[in-house]
């Protein structure tokens, strides 16, 4: 077993940067659309003799065990290489919780599970009446016997139909005076007759996410992950550290690479007005990246974020959205072609990054609800 | 440490309603006094030539409380210019000495007006012994004891030193939005001293332009970090329809907006300093200090703008604080070029270097 702590964190930069490089297969690198896991087994297969599936888990549960500044390290290494994040509602969402929350008896049976991928995990928060209100979720959870009955309906499941079990939050208390409470997390396996996937088909032409019915579906007691009714504040935790990676810079950076290129291909860059519009959003990446960059000094010295890390996610979402629609300008008449556009001896696909920009504003919380949240928690502003 | 002090010698001072004092008396050479008694002036100087040697980054927190506070003495121009000369081109000389100390205040002359702004050529001629031509935008000018002139002797630059009162100059003075004035200077055989001359000097003047350039950013994030405290308390008091107008969503989101644009640009500025602060290829420094001037720019126009409009009606009057903030980001947008042109300046400097 590595002890990867006990690396400078520059050490740890060379061995991580040279594992993904010479190891991860190249038609992967920078991937469009998320993976299903057929196509990704082999470099998890990798990862998995590694050790380093799950860089965030402690090492007694099969995890790498990094410390906050190697961590970031870690995933900036992946983003720099354009490794997938793969199939990791497991391992990011599901498995921290368990770690927190679950019996040993669950732990035991669950986090090899995650490691291995014999479980492929989705998420099931957000319902068709319960998106940015998701406290108002409506799925019902009712125990009879051993057996949760679990009936209703989720929606954008990420890769549902590519997961061999959901964990989500369902309603157990009808009866509770605040929409927050009667609340619980609960595991469900999603093949059974109980259950029902339905695609649905987004802008970009992919099959991303899932609505998932719920029709006298069941899991066992057993699957109860903390406290009856107490699921919507044990979710609430895991929004610590995963919030600076929703605002990291990268998006916007590979974004702006390709704007570069395919903005010299066709010599917009003779143009005075293109010129400044560039140099507005090149500097609008550069500053996020230094804001990022001092939250993650926040981190590395082992300090908790607060609630102003939700600034991140808007600029660089919001940067990003721009970038992709100067790209678009950029191409010019070929900007509403499907499909790579070859500019010098690289395809660029100008649409991709366009249609990949617009649901990041809207998911991980909207950038409503995220100025919400400042305007509330950060500026003190009245009720 | 050094925060603190500046601030609380400036809120001594007055605060401020010296902004508005400053219309009609000019920068308070008293102030200035207690600035260079603090070190302040000589906060990026060596310490051998009598500055405390700390560097561009303090010289930038002094400069962000320069800016809260609307102060009127012209410190960037001092630190920056005048001083950030001599110490490159003639450290040993005892006019840095007591630029230092604040005994005299020297004003610096480069700039020229051209038909579209800054000429290609230096038209100001030095001829050993009398200096002709002029110089134009020259901050701190009013109320300074000597002028320091960069000028073109036989097609050498030199740097010269004119006593303000000497004979031979005629200065224009030309008052500006928040009550500041930069003088146009004409010198018709007016007598100067040599500082320096040669390739030194122009090395040194791309330096200090740029170490200006860059304290001025900072200057704009102190005035719409202050600009934005106190709109965030207006809203949070101004009662419409019965509630605090902070309480109305659309008043709370652009409010966010404010904030995200100031941390970015805090943090944007900060970092190019520090990246200054250790780095000693012109080039790069100066594509740094035009970065952190296109964003400090942009962020204090539009969170002073907006301030106006958050205030309602009391942000159009002369009477409220708030426009003064308006002012003073206007004067300093305008002054060593705003956002745009730093944007242009910043996008030839990285071609630059991505062809190297």
């Amino acid at each position: 077993m590595t002890d990867w702590n006990a690396l400078s964190d520059e050490a740890f930069r060379r061995q991580v940067r040279t594992f993904f490089e010479t190891e991860y297969p190249e038609e992967l690198r920078h991937l469009p659309h998320r993976a299903k896991f057929a196509e990704i087994r082999q470099w998890h297969e990798k990862l998995y003799a590694k050790g380093m599936v799950a860089p965030a888990w402690p090492v007694e549960y099969g995890g790498m065990g990094l410390e906050a500044s190697k961590l970031l390290i870690f995933y900036e290494e992946q983003q720099r290489w354009g490794v997938t994040r793969g199939r990791d509602m497991g391992v990011q969402m599901v498995g921290p919780l368990i770690i927190k929350f679950g019996t040993q008896a669950q732990k035991h049976y669950w986090l090899p599970r995650i490691l291995s991928c014999e479980h492929i995990w989705c998420q099931g928060y957000s319902e068709p009446g319960s998106g940015s209100d998701l406290a108002s979720l409506r799925t019902s959870a009712v125990i009879d016997g051993d057996y949760f009955v679990i009936n209703g309906q989720k929606i954008w499941t990420t890769m549902a139909h590519d997961a061999t079990h959901i964990f989500m939050l369902v309603r157990t208390d009808p009866r509770a005076t605040k929409k927050q409470e009667g609340i619980s997390f609960v595991l469900a396996e999603m093949n059974q007759p109980g259950i029902a996937v339905r695609t649905i088909t987004t802008l970009a032409g992919e099959d991303e996410f899932c609505e998932v019915f719920f029709d006298n579906a069941r899991a066992p007691c057993e699957n109860l992950i903390g406290e009856l009714n107490k699921g919507w504040a044990m979710a609430k935790t895991l929004l610590g550290f995963e919030r600076i990676f929703i605002g990291a810079p990268n998006l916007a950076q590979n974004a702006l690479v390709q704007l570069r290129t395919i903005a010299q291909g066709r010599y917009m860059f003779n143009d005075p007005v293109f010129r400044d519009r560039f140099a507005k959003v090149a500097l609008d990446v550069e500053d996020h990246a230094a804001l990022y960059t001092r939250f993650a000094d926040q981190l590395k010295r082992g300090e908790t974020l607060g609630p102003d890390v939700s600034m991140l996610k808007i600029w660089v979402t919001e940067t990003f959205q721009e970038i992709t629609e100067l790209m678009i300008e950029a191409a010019g008449p070929d900007g509403g072609m499907i499909g790579p556009l070859q500019v010098g001896n690289v395809g660029i696909d100008v649409l991709a990054n366009f249609y990949k920009a617009r649901p990041t504003t809207i998911y991980g919380g909207t950038n409503e609800i995220q100025r919400n949240i400042l305007s509330k928690a950060v500026l003190g502003l009245p009720e | 440490m050094l925060r603190a002090s500046v601030r609380t010698l400036l809120e001594r001072a007055g605060g401020i309603a010296r902004a508005r004092n400053a219309r009609e008396n000019g920068w308070d050479r008293r102030v200035m006094s207690q600035l260079a008694d603090a070190g302040v002036l000589g906060v990026a100087a060596r310490e051998s030539v009598g500055g405390l040697g700390m560097g561009l980054m303090a010289a930038g927190v002094i400069s962000e409380e320069v800016g809260r506070a609307l102060a009127p003495e012209p410190v960037v121009p001092a630190i920056a210019l005048a001083i950030g000369m001599m110490q490159r081109v003639c450290p040993g000389d005892t006019t840095l000495a007591v630029a230092i100390t604040g005994e005299i205040a020297s004003a610096f002359a480069w700039q020229e007006r051209g038909p579209r702004g800054y000429p290609d050529q230096m038209a100001c001629r030095f001829d050993g012994k009398a200096l002709n031509g002029s110089k134009a935008w020259v901050a701190g000018a009013v109320g300074a004891d000597q002028l320091l002139v960069v000028a073109q002797n036989n097609s050498q630059p030199v740097l010269v030193a004119l006593d303000a009162d000497g004979k031979g100059i005629y200065s224009e003075p030309r008052r500006q939005s928040d009550g500041s004035q930069l003088c146009d200077i004409d010198f018709v055989d007016a007598p100067a001293k040599v500082l320096a001359e040669g390739s030194v000097v122009s090395e040194a003047l791309s330096g200090v332009v740029a170490d200006a350039t860059a304290l001025a950013a900072a200057e704009l994030v102190g005035v719409s970090a202050k600009a934005l405290e106190l709109t965030l308390d207006y809203v949070k008091t101004r009662e419409q329809f019965g509630k605090p107008i902070g309480s109305f969503q659309v008043i709370q989101h652009r409010a966010v907006d404010l904030y995200v644009s100031q941390q970015v640009a805090e943090a944007g500025v900060s970092e190019a300093l520090a990246r200054m602060h250790v780095c000693t290829d012109p080039r790069a420094r100066t594509r740094e200090a035009s970065r952190a001037k296109a964003r400090a720019c942009s962020t204090a126009k539009k969170i002073t703008r907006e301030s106006i409009q958050l205030h309602g009606a009391v942000g159009y009057a002369d009477e409220f604080d708030i426009g003064l903030f308006l002012n003073r980001a206007l004067v300093l947008s305008a002054w060593l070029g705003d956002a745009a042109y730093h944007r242009a300046q910043w996008m030839d400097a990285v071609e630059a270097k991505a062809d190297d």
